[in-house]
């Protein structure tokens, strides 16, 4: 039998290359392709780079010609990068997958298609039941425009697995990841001189180690299972907690304050916390990962709380914050 | 810390008469030298963990363990369970609740042997008396009175959790928030678990109502510990509905904070901070025998009319005990 023929999208990020230098090296996949506009973050052997948006419809014509059997959706864009305005994160996000999702109308080769969603889906609530399992999107309303848009995203591949009985489309909601080679909302916040928490709140976030994060997707590709699977390490950790781990002192913020207070912030270039980061400071959210564990076979080697230790471990060398010596370069 | 200085260590010199202030001057030193040391520590750019730690070499024994413990939990070296438990912590204030338990409230707690001592098992009380003393005082009865001790979790009412420190201190000494999901996953980690099914029609009634159990919601609490197989153990606590007498409402004010209700009491808002002290009302709690729930099987959940029963008897069970121990406790504050 012939092996397996695979798309990327989102290649240029840290995981999506990741991703494609192990594959290019599993012999089981004949063919690797990348989409992205973006150069990849690690050197690729054999993946045939396709240099195009996402968002852009002539992605509908170069998918379909690749004749690949798996797509992997690697494109759905938790922050927004320098000089993305969130207009434009909302148009990658939702557009870019509607585009996917007619390219692969086109092709008929589409036998998988694996998405890194979020388990931003949930929302942070503080009436949330403390894990949430893969039934309960709708307990809450939606309540940011991240939120909304990783909904409407797993509308459509809903909508389309349901139109093609023979793809099977597995939705792996991630909970945010952390790593010492990663650029993460929770990275750039671990790596501020001083960390602002909401005064009063402690919540329980859980949290991805990079390396499980890759490996989720990697064992999602091999072993696709049908609807939505939480992705997460093991347990939990207390805010506080994860910044002592760190090495960080935190600063309490009256929560009043904290919405102000960060756009100050973000208009001195020092950092950017979405919408979405700041109801997960004050409320936090933990997944069941039952899914994971017993549908797709995969046991993530690094808990929450080893992640950020690993984490912390391998930032050691370098404590001074890299915000500030951005600062200081100014 | 610098208490600690003073009652354990030091070296003792001069007569009797002269102790107190010698005492206080070693005390006094102590902390010098600590503050000296951490100063000199941060100066040489040394992190507040390291610094502190350092500064303790110069304390004596008793206070550099204290420091050595609050220098491991700066580090974030505690455990914390998946729930945000954390036990250390609710160790640590343990002697607050004691004394709440021993001096304040005078606790009496009968039927601790209906309390499985492992496994899973469902509490359920009445609740009263508009903040969760209630849950805390179950958990020290059974930290206290039970030849095998552990720490119950509780169910809370929601509207705690969007409070600042209240939500913080909730989860690290064992509540989470009062959904069915939470109660079913605790229990099939064999965790003890206490429900209030009456929640905020219980803990929000007016004084006049003082110990007439409400509805006990849709019997949520009975599906669960079906579905578990987790015996129901109905726990009556007198003593809770004198602590704050409501005898009324601020609606606006309630939905101004988004609380579901904003009690008055003699001395609350009156008091001002000061009305939040529960009165020191006399109190008495008691486990009843254990439902089995296991001889039902887990289908029976769907089976309203059992629901409703089971229910019903719990409600009931604890409706009667209540009565008892309200005679047998006498007057409320005596």
């Amino acid at each position: 039998m012939a092996g397996r023929r695979v798309l990327i999208t989102g290649v240029g990020s840290y995981v999506g290359s990741c991703l494609a230098r192990s594959l290019e090296r599993d012999p089981g996949f004949e063919y690797v392709a990348g989409l992205d506009t973006r150069k990849p973050a690690r050197d690729l052997e054999r993946t045939d780079l396709i240099e195009a948006d996402i968002r852009n419809a002539v992605i509908s014509k170069l998918i379909p010609n690749t004749g690949v059997d798996t797509v992997v959706h690697n494109q759905i864009v938790r922050r927004p990068g320098p000089g993305m305005s969130p207009r434009a994160m909302h148009d990658i996000n939702v557009i870019g997958s509607l585009q996917l999702l007619a390219a692969c109308e086109k092709s008929d080769s589409v036998r998988t298609i694996v998405i890194r969603g979020s388990a931003g889906v949930y929302g942070s609530e503080p009436h949330a039941p403390q894990f949430f399992d893969e039934e309960m999107t709708r307990l809450f309303p939606p309540r940011t425009r991240f939120q909304r848009d990783v909904a409407e995203i797993e509308n459509y591949f809903e909508t389309y697995s349901r139109r093609h009985p023979g793809v099977t489309c597995t939705m792996l909601r991630y909970q945010p990841a952390i790593g010492p080679s990663l650029d993460s909302q929770i990275t750039r916040y671990l790596s501020l001189p001083v960390v602002p928490t909401y005064l009063g709140f402690d919540p329980r976030l859980q949290l991805i180690h990079e390396d499980d994060a890759l490996d989720a997707l990697v064992a999602a590709v091999h072993k696709p299972v049908r609807g939505a699977v939480n992705v997460a390490g093991e347990g939990t950790v207390g805010l506080t907690r994860m910044v002592r781990l760190a090495g960080r002192p935190t600063l309490p913020v009256v929560p009043a304050l904290f919405g102000p207070t960060a756009g100050v912030a973000k208009r001195l270039g020092l950092l950017d916390f979405s919408e979405d980061f700041r109801r997960l400071l004050r409320h936090g959210r933990g997944v069941d990962t039952t899914r994971l564990r017993e549908t797709v076979g995969f046991h993530p080697r690094h808990s929450t709380v080893s992640a950020v230790q690993d984490y912390s471990r391998k930032q050691g060398g370098r404590r001074i914050a890299p915000v500030l010596r951005q600062v200081m370069a100014r | 810390m610098t208490r600690e200085a003073r009652t354990e260590g030091g070296p003792r010199f001069g007569g009797d008469g002269a102790r107190p202030e010698a005492e206080a001057g070693v005390g006094a030193r102590g902390a010098l030298a600590f503050m000296r040391r951490l100063r000199e520590g941060l100066e040489a750019g040394v992190e507040l963990p390291e610094a502190l730690a350092r500064g303790a070499a110069g304390l004596p024994r008793g206070a550099r363990e204290r420091v050595a413990a609050a220098v491991r939990r700066l580090e974030g070296e505690y455990q914390e369970d998946e729930w945000g438990f954390d036990e250390e912590f609710a160790d640590l204030v343990e002697p607050f609740f004691g004394f709440l338990y021993d001096r304040w409230w005078r606790v009496t707690a009968t039927g601790l042997g209906n309390v499985p001592s492992h496994g899973r098992a469902l509490l359920v009380a009445n609740h009263a008396g508009i903040l969760p003393w209630d849950g805390t005082m179950i958990a020290m009865s059974i930290l206290r009175g039970h030849p095998l001790p552990r720490h119950p979790r509780f169910l809370v009412l929601n509207w705690a959790f969007d409070l600042p420190w209240i939500s913080t201190v909730l989860r690290k000494v064992g509540g989470v928030v009062a959904s069915p999901y939470n109660a079913l996953r605790l229990l099939e980690q064999d965790h003890l678990v206490a429900v209030f099914p009456e929640g905020v029609k219980g803990a929000g009634k007016d004084f006049k109502d003082r110990y007439r159990l409400q509805r006990f919601g849709r019997g949520g609490f009975v599906e669960i510990a079906l579905r578990t197989r987790a015996p129901l153990v109905p726990t009556a606590v007198v003593g809770s509905e004198e602590i704050y007498p409501k005898v009324g409402e601020l609606p606006l004010l309630s939905r101004l904070f988004g609380a579901p209700y904003f009690p008055v009491t003699p001395t609350f808002p009156l008091l001002g901070p000061l009305g939040a002290v529960p009165l020191p009302s006399r109190w008495r709690i008691e486990f009843c025998e254990p439902i089995d729930t296991s001889e039902y099987g887990p289908d029976a959940a769907a089976d309203r009319g059992l629901v409703f029963e089971l229910s019903e008897r719990v409600r009931e069970t604890i409706q009667q005990k209540v009565y008892e121990n309200l005679v047998a406790r006498g007057p409320a504050f005596l």
